[in-house]
């Protein structure tokens, strides 16, 4: 007797803290947890002093709002990657190509944040800008200004870097959608460029449609 | 006997908190394999053995302990929901990043060390079968999984590692096999009801 409720007792126990540490049985991995957090609480971007090609100094928040009211899908990578930013890459290009075409470049922007400030200053970015036929209008580049804000912005986004052989970063590279009020509302999977398109139209409109009332 | 054992005790659990700390603190955070093939074992043997040593000197306590732990059904369960716990990615994540995570995961992991050498003690071949039948499979499971997917599934370590940690584990978990059904030969067992109480 004393044993099956010491046993109904740990059962319970176990249950309960693997209820908590999934979220509810739902996100199994740190990824996951992330994405479903964002998407119930948005997070404020933090503000951090970033660079682009042209080795100009801004806020990052006022490169945000200054193109007005726009919603922005924002990826972090790192220049010299031959990974999995390639294919962030080649999303993106997809991305800008389809912006373009269909003329929405006022209510969607596009943002490539690098987090390896010491190897990516103006000369690797405009290499790289170059290599991947961003149009400054649509797609952006910058990265940080101070290699001190790196820690700070990783940790804000829930990014994690790891270091990986031939001196490559392996990150949970995903499409963060950024409202025009500067949140980070929702993260979309790399594999759905389409619907994080559709989203950051949604909630640019919606931004729009409340601010003029 | 019980000296040496103690050594032995001390040694694996020296080496399993050394992991936790700088400098060898990088391996268990940059290799999956060290933090779950090395570390975490070492955290499960160290409470095994430590219990090993100790049986026998703890007088009425244990005996209290084994009212709760009849058919060794608590322990079992007990090291059951630990491994499972610790096995979720999400939780591995936590243990590399928050310190009081990583000391939540050595003082489970050496608890459940205790209550599975606790209950294997007493418990009938049966019940030794159920647990095995659950947490093996778990293992093997999981790190099938880990091998074959091409889904990050840690943040805090690459592909690569989260491959080799998935084999290590599946052969970890074949190796536990082999030694549990090594013990319940020498036990003389094969018959379900030759239990120990």
């Amino acid at each position: 007797m004393l044993t099956f409720g010491a046993c109904l007792a740990v059962l319970l126990a176990a249950l309960v803290l693997m209820y908590r540490a999934t979220d509810g049985g739902s996100a199994f991995t740190t990824e996951t947890l992330r994405r479903s957090e964002v998407a119930r609480a948005p997070i404020a971007v933090p503000d951090f002093s970033v660079i682009d090609a042209g080795g100009n100094a801004q806020s990052l928040r006022t490169l945000l709002a200054q193109s007005g009211d726009r919603a922005w899908i924002v990826d972090f990578v790192y220049t010299r990657c031959q990974t999995v930013c390639l294919a962030l890459g080649t999303t993106f290009q997809r991305l800008q190509a389809t912006i373009v075409e269909q003329g929405l470049q006022d209510r969607v922007g596009l943002l490539s944040i690098s987090f390896d400030p010491l190897q990516d200053g103006p000369p690797a970015l405009t290499d790289y800008a170059k290599r991947m036929g961003m149009q400054p209008g649509v797609w952006r580049l910058v990265s940080l200004a101070h290699e001190a804000d790196r820690r700070r912005l990783l940790e804000r986004f829930g990014i994690m870097v790891v270091p990986a052989p031939l001196g490559e970063f392996e990150h949970n590279a995903a499409l963060h959608l950024i409202d025009p009020a500067t949140r980070l509302v929702h993260i979309f999977d790399l594999g759905e460029p389409g619907a994080a398109l559709q989203a950051a139209l949604v909630v640019r409109d919606a931004h729009v449609a409340l601010s003029d009332r | 006997m019980k000296n040496s054992l103690m050594a032995v005790a001390a040694a694996t659990a020296a080496s399993a908190l050394a992991l936790s700390l700088p400098p060898a603190r990088a391996l268990i955070e940059q290799s999956m394999v060290w933090h779950m093939l090395v570390q975490m074992p070492l955290l499960v043997t160290t409470g095994w053995l430590g219990a090993a040593a100790f049986t026998g000197r703890g007088g009425t306590g244990w005996h209290d302990a084994r009212r709760l732990n009849r058919f060794g059904l608590t322990g079992f369960m007990l090291a059951l929901g630990t491994m499972a716990y610790w096995m979720i990615p999400a939780t591995i994540d936590r243990a590399v990043v928050l310190p009081t995570a990583d000391l939540a995961k050595i003082g489970s992991l050496v608890i459940a060390g205790v209550a599975l050498r606790q209950s294997f003690g007493v418990a009938p071949a049966a019940v030794q079968l159920f647990f095995a039948g659950s947490a093996l499979p778990m293992m093997v499971w999981l790190g099938a999984y880990m091998a074959g997917t091409d889904r990050r599934l840690c943040n805090a370590y690459s592909l690569e590692s989260q491959i080799a940690a998935g084999r290590g584990l599946v052969l970890l978990a074949m190796f536990l096999g082999l030694c549990w059904g090594l013990a319940l030969w020498q036990r003389g067992s094969g018959s379900i009801s030759n239990a120990r109480f």
